[in-house]
């Protein structure tokens, strides 16, 4: 029977907040609902009520979703306490088991607020008719009751202690089930603590959250073309995967030991052995052999700030004989003994879109995911951009925003919903077509070193180093 | 690093090398045994993937003959227990592949491979 759950969530990326539900509860086969309650069912607040069939379930989010921090047997709500204690009157049948013989504590607190003890008693107080006869343990009770009162965010606003108090949006009880153990890893993964990163390390909340997005679990195999440091492998294997990465450039992989750094780093989380391999190739001279062999592929692409997009080839191609006089060299072997270093030719952004999701269609198994982020200008955004890289049997299931401001990523989660065999893409630019919409995420590394100065809002200077666009691939 | 598994999914993608390209022959290679977890249903699911004939003769080439010649239809946990180690517990940390057809040689460095192309190998 499905049966109300009070989730208290973090109050950090929110657009992330239900797309990461939804993909725990797929991979779990847990059915879910939100409220209908226009309080309790809003993304962007910290209290949401949503139905779940038991509470087992409830153990099974909390301990996997990176945006929960605990999950309560949901007793009432109200914009005040009349409203609140109506509602719980009404859920004895779910806390009477409580009232005779069990220790409990009981925790009235706020969101964005602090109650004044005097309060408090008082409102602990008002509970009085629950008849709890058990003794009161606050160290370790058999269950904690908490009343939470949610206030409004009033940042940046100067105020006296305690002031406002009880002009609450609305208050929440219920019974505490578990606390969400998953946040705890964003500690684990902090990329400061990792023995192997660099610049383009993703932050260990963001790697983890996309991991969930890939539906990561044992017995799965997941690729990271733009493998890089390898942020997102270290989570993903974390949750059990098998891991393929590749990369441009192979000194992104194997910083400067002997031992690569993604193997240094994946023995420190435990989990080199789900490493699979590593391998060095652009994606669009890829040696892969078939296609059909991964359940998501979760990644981070270039889009030029930090590392550059780039592909193999020459802006301006050679003419033949220049080609031939270069092959011949090749074959005779560098005089330094040096590997040879091909040169590359930068890759934009629009165009390597289509052709990850193209690419993605061709590796995925049926069902498999692709998970990635695309940056875009916050103002110029509009959601047919996402259209503009779809192809068929490839669709949508997540987009979320995390806003820098002026430009800002999304994180795309898509699904492909095709049993079809599609041959790998070619990796040509799309043929330019006047009639077919501009992404405001093309050319995006030249709009972010213009500090976005077409854009209608305030325009943020742009951090970070230039990186040479025209710099070679590296084994 | 490149285990088998891998190894059998890389195949010479050099300009106009389309046929007998497949599969990349190892050379002067060091080898090491490293245990990695077992999941069937992974394995399982990998085996229509792979080219066994490939496989077993790449295994052999490295010394491991314990799977068949042809792929069972009966999975019994022995095969599947070769299988594991072959495809992920055999790993060539060093030295080279090179395609049958046109001569490409992709080198191996502290086990991740070079599978970059010649700017006269590219379309
Ligand atoms: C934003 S970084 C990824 C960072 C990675 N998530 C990490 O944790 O460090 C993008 C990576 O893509 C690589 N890259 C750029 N163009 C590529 C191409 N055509 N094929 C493969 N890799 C490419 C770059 O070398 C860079 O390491
Ligand atoms: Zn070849």
């Amino acid at each position: 029977m499905p049966t109300p759950f009070l989730f208290h969530f973090a109050q950090a990326h929110n657009e992330f907040r239900l797309p990461e539900l939804s993909s725990i509860c797929e991979l779990h086969g847990i059915p879910f609902s939100l409220s209908k309650n226009p309080q309790s069912n809003d993304p962007n607040r910290p209290f949401m009520v949503i139905e779940l069939e038991n509470e087992e379930q409830a153990r099974i989010l909390a301990k996997r979703c990176i945006l929960i921090k605990a999950i309560y047997e949901f007793y009432g709500q109200g914009s005040t306490y009349e409203e609140l204690h109506e509602e719980n009157r009404k859920s004895e049948p779910l806390w009477r088991k409580y009232v005779e013989n069990t220790s409990f504590r009981f925790l009235i607190t706020a969101y964005q607020h602090k109650i004044p003890q005097s309060r408090q008693r008082d409102v602990m107080e008002s509970f009085a008719y629950m008849g709890f006869l058990g003794k009161i343990d606050m160290k370790n009770p058999e269950i904690t009751l908490t009343c939470f009162e949610d206030y409004e965010e009033r940042t940046g606003v100067t105020r006296v202690k305690h002031e406002g108090d009880g002009d609450f949006r609305q208050v929440f009880f219920g019974r505490l089930i578990v606390d969400g153990s998953a946040r705890a890893l964003i500690g684990k993964f902090d990329v400061k603590k990792r023995v192997y990163y660099g610049n383009t390390s993703m932050e260990s909340e963001i790697s983890l959250i996309m991991a969930n997005q890939t539906l990561a679990a044992p017995g799965k195999f997941i690729y990271d073309p733009f493998m890089g440091t390898g942020s997102m492998a270290y989570p993903t294997a974390h949750f059990g995967a098998f891991i393929f990465g590749s990369d441009i450039d192979g000194r992104q992989m194997r910083g400067k030991q002997k031992e690569p750094g993604v193997l240094r780093a994946a023995k420190q989380y435990g989990v080199a052995s789900r490493i699979i391999d590593l391998s060095t190739f652009d994606i669009t001279h890829n040696p892969l052999r078939c296609g059909e062999m991964f359940d998501a592929i979760v990644t981070d692409p270039p889009y030029g700030v930090r590392a550059g997009a780039k592909r193999l080839g020459r802006k301006k191609s050679l003419p033949d004989y220049k080609k031939e006089l270069t092959r011949q060299h090749n074959l005779n072997g560098r005089p330094d003994d040096q590997p040879y270093i091909p040169p590359t030719k930068p890759y934009e952004l629009s165009h390597l879109a289509r052709d990850l999701v193209l690419l993605s269609r061709y590796l995925l198994k049926p069902g498999g995911r692709l998970v990635f982020f695309l940056p875009t200008v916050t103002d110029e955004y509009e959601e047919v951009d996402i259209h503009t890289m779809l192809c068929e049997g490839m669709e949508v299931i997540a987009n979320s925003l995390q806003d820098f401001g002026s430009w800002g990523r999304r994180l795309v989660t898509i699904r492909k919903v095709t049993k079809e065999k599609y041959p790998p893409p070619t990796f040509e630019p799309a043929p330019n077509d006047q009639d077919t919409h501009i992404p405001a995420h093309k050319d995006f590394r030249e709009k972010y070193f213009q500090g976005f100065r077409s854009s209608k809002s305030e325009s943020v200077e742009p951090e970070g180093q230039e990186q040479d666009s025209g710099s070679d691939a590296q084994q | 690093m490149v285990r088998l598994i891998t190894h059998n999914v890389l195949a010479c993608h050099a300009k106009n090398c389309n046929t007998n390209n497949f599969p990349l022959q190892f050379k002067d290679v060091k080898v090491e045994h490293r245990e990695a977890e077992f999941n069937a249903d992974f394995l399982k699911g990998f085996l229509p993937k792979l080219e066994w004939k490939a496989l077993v003769d790449t295994a052999k080439e490295l010394g491991d003959t314990s799977l068949p010649d042809e792929q069972p239809e009966m999975l019994d946990d022995e095969f599947l227990q070769n299988l594991h180690h072959v495809l992920l517990e055999i790993h060539v940390e060093e030295g080279s592949m090179t395609c049958p057809n046109c001569g490409h040689v992709y080198p191996i460095f502290n086990g991740i491979p070079n599978m970059l192309l010649a700017e006269h190998e590219i379309g």
